[in-house]
């Protein structure tokens, strides 16, 4: 491949092109295939080459991914992005065997947007309007609908990035009406729910959060160590809010150590430590985007601490003090007694306790039986 | 062509990008400010590149360009504001161009929008917005202001319109939207409560989240500094209060910025609110300013129905007494409105103004009700002496 003439690149291109054969032709198309680093395909102006060998729209799709490489071996990424819009551009006109001509080329596309500095938001439109043609080609056709995950998966990476999450809502719903939904390919689909589930953790739908995190964890495949890692970083702060703490081997095995002071200052009712822990990574969460789904985990710390007062004392008439105390001794700064009543009618609002303030007795009276749930129990 | 290229850029905001296709290229190197300067570089550098498309630029130096000063007053559209004093009974009244300013068109198909002529100058539209500010929106004798509000509006819009138009980045743009943001969230204030057809609160509320997320773009995107930036990002988080959004964007500002006492204040606020700690938000709104005091009243209702619903719960009792008292203190409301409160929800208060509170009483009021009027003598205490003028401009 590295040593191909031009002629000869063109012939096998041809081939391809004749023989249907989608998975070649992407690859002759593709910047992971070898090809890309031969100068002698590395041209500057191939159309007229390109004209005599193929046919429309292959001899424009095939002259700018040339032009392509050329803009490449050059690290002109700006040029490389202006080009393979074309190419993106000629690969939607095409059947169904040529989808994985189309899929290799925007991905391409994607990544150049990325490497050359582009504003985001161009490579956005770019996406947005490939796939809208896309679907404008679909009509009733059901075997266009096979790209359509691929498609709108690479727009929800994009919609993530931007923080334009509500764009989102329409491409959910459009693969929720699709009846194909369960016959794409498991890694399209682990993909597609793993940005469902970001989506529901983010609108605090948390229980479908995570099942779709769950599903996407263990669908994806066990080689993937770094998806997993990513997938999981969105499931334990999901997890720990519905009562599943992590175990100190699941964080070792990937590398995920940031949680772990998290998670024990969850389950000892450590205020303090959580406070410390959150600020210590701050960077970490603010980064991937989980820092205020950890912050809503306080609740569930006041709960774990004030379940500990509840056992310290062993009476079911708690004075409002001894809480006001225990938050004073993790440091939470400026509470009065009016916050504590606040937070505490909180807790039972929610269901976290079982039982009542009693505002003239100064006491918090909590149900002799089961007067603090299981977390799983609850929300 | 180039008409209904240019009146579609403008009917959108200037954040969304214009259309797909190979004109991209063209466009976007001019739409990005400062920030992008390699793409742009590198466009101009290369050869072959053709027709860089120009943007207008405006060369009329008064508020209102001539051409529409004579339209309007032979078409007897001028608004009572902008008429010549003394002209006012004539047939055909005059217009003052000391006080006519150009005012906002929906754009058109035919329609230039782009005639050096008709477009100001960011200077001049400076100028313009200055005028609008200190001479209609804070005058003490123009009446009344719905009626103020409205022109002050319509005349902003087309301001940013001819901003948006000419590609306006940089000082000049912030201050212009600073200004205007300051303007719709003390309007939202002013205006909360006025029947419909006189004031829209979510036309205001669309333009001033356009406004604002213009701002918070520049001050990202352009090169610093922006002695503003503090006072608007903390505006934006009592503003949009409950936003995840708007908090996911205050957390990834820079620490300096975050831990600044403004922005950490309305941070502390924000997490009330997400938490669900409606004493904790009321006690720490007291320290906020009459323009955050304005930019925050709009959630206060609704912190008020939160403490409401979660004491309902939190002290559900046959026995439970609690002070009304009390409860009028940690809403921050006199004691005769929280009685007001608690009878729209539900709530009962005894003879004894001992509230009653219990979880199956609650009930959530008819759609509508603007609770956020009980607080607006507390925010109007805290505009003291303070001008509207000096408001908007951002005294403290």
């Amino acid at each position: 491949m590295a040593h191909i003439t031009i002629n000869q690149y063109l012939q096998q291109v041809l081939e391809a092109v004749d023989n249907r054969e989608g998975s070649f032709c992407a690859e002759l198309l593709s910047f992971k295939h070898p090809h890309v680093a031969n100068p002698r395909l590395q041209l500057s102006s191939p159309e007229e080459k390109c004209q005599q060998v193929l046919e429309p729209p292959y001899d424009e799709m095939v002259a700018a991914h040339l032009r392509c490489t050329y803009a490449v071996a050059n690290h002109d990424f700006i040029e490389a992005y202006k080009f393979q819009t074309l190419v993106a551009f000629q690969s939607h006109k095409e059947e169904n065997w040529a989808l994985p001509v189309m899929f290799a080329v925007t991905l391409d596309l994607r990544i150049f947007a990325n490497n050359s500095e582009q504003s985001i938001k161009m490579s956005k439109q770019k996406q947005k309007a490939a796939l809208l043609w896309f679907c404008s080609r679909a009509g009733i056709d059901d075997s266009k609908k096979w790209g359509m995950l691929f498609l709108i998966n690479q727009l929800f990476k994009i919609y993530f990035k931007i923080n334009k999450l509500h764009l989102c809502k329409p491409l959910i719903r459009a693969i929720d009406s699709s009846n194909l939904k369960n016959d794409y390919s498991m890694a399209q689909r682990v993909t597609y729910k793993y940005y469902v589930g970001r989506k529901a953790m983010f609108d605090s739908d948390f229980k479908p959060a995570e099942e779709y995190l769950s599903f996407s964890f263990q669908h994806c495949h066990r080689s993937s160590q770094k998806n997993k890692r990513m997938i999981l970083i969105y499931l334990l702060p999901v997890k720990m809010l519905l009562g599943h703490m992590p175990t100190h081997q699941l964080l070792r095995k990937y590398d995920l150590m940031q949680f772990a002071d998290v998670t024990k200052a969850v389950s000892e009712g450590n205020l303090l430590l959580l406070n410390e822990a959150l600020v210590k990574h701050e960077t970490f969460f603010i980064r991937c985007g989980i820092f205020l789904i950890l912050e809503k985990l306080k609740i569930i710390t006041y709960r774990n601490l004030f379940k500990k007062v509840y056992q310290l004392l062993r009476t079911h008439q708690l004075p409002l003090d001894a809480f006001l105390v225990a938050l004073r001794m993790m440091q939470v700064d400026e509470v009065n007694i009016d916050e504590v009543q606040c937070i505490l009618a909180n807790l039972i609002y929610m269901g976290h306790i079982k039982g009542y303030i009693s505002h003239q007795h100064q006491k918090l009276v909590v149900s002799k039986q089961n007067p603090f749930p299981p977390l799983s129990s609850v929300s | 062509m180039s008409n209904r290229r240019t009146s579609r850029r403008i009917s959108h905001s200037q954040r969304r990008g214009p259309p797909a296709g190979r004109e991209w290229r063209k466009n976007q190197g001019t739409w990005r400010s400062q920030g992008e300067t390699a793409m742009k570089e590198a466009e101009e550098e290369k050869p072959g590149c053709q027709e860089q498309e120009t943007v207008p630029r405006g060369s009329c130096q008064s508020m209102c360009p001539l051409r529409e000063l004579r339209e309007r007053e032979a078409q007897k559209r001028l608004h009572r504001f902008e008429i010549l004093e003394g002209t006012e009974k004539d047939r055909r009244p005059r217009a003052d161009p000391s006080r006519i300013v150009k005012e906002y068109s929906r754009p058109a198909a035919g329609k230039d929008s782009t005639i050096p002529t008709d477009l100001r100058p960011p200077a001049v539209l400076l100028k313009t917005v200055c005028y609008l500010i200190d001479d209609v929106a804070a005058s003490p004798s123009l009446h009344p202001w719905t009626e103020v509000y409205n022109f002050v509006f319509d005349r902003l819009r087309s301001v940013k319109q001819d901003m948006i138009i000419q590609r306006v980045s940089g000082l000049e743009s912030m201050t212009i939207l600073e200004l205007t943001v300051r303007f719709l969230i003390y309007a939202s204030y002013r205006l909360c409560g006025e029947p419909l057809r006189l004031y829209d609160p979510r036309i205001n509320d669309t333009h001033l989240q356009e406004s604002l997320s213009w701002l918070l773009d520049c001050y990202a995107t352009g090169a610093g500094p922006h002695p503003n930036q503090e006072e608007f990002q903390a505006l934006s988080l009592l503003y949009n209060l409950g936003s995840t959004r708007a908090m996911q964007h205050a957390m990834e500002l820079p620490e300096r910025l975050r831990n600044s006492p403004t922005v950490s204040l309305a941070l502390s606020i924000s997490r009330a609110f997400l938490e669900r700690n409606p004493v904790r938000l009321l006690r720490l709104s007291q320290k906020l300013n009459f323009l955050q005091s304005c930019a925050l009243h709009r959630h206060l209702g609704t912190c008020c129905r939160d403490l409401l619903l979660i004491y309902s719960h939190g002290h559900s009792s046959r026995n439970c007494r609690f002070p009304l008292n009390r409860l009028a203190e940690l809403l921050a409301l006199e004691r005769s409105l929280t009685a007001q409160l608690c009878q729209t929800y539900g709530v009962e208060v005894n003879q004894d103004n001992q509230v009653v509170f219990s979880k199956t009483a609650f009930t959530e009021p008819e759609q509508g009700k603007l609770h956020c009027e009980l607080y607006h003598n507390k925010v109007a205490e805290k505009q003291r002496d303070l001008t509207v003028g000096s408001v908007i401009h951002g005294y403290t």
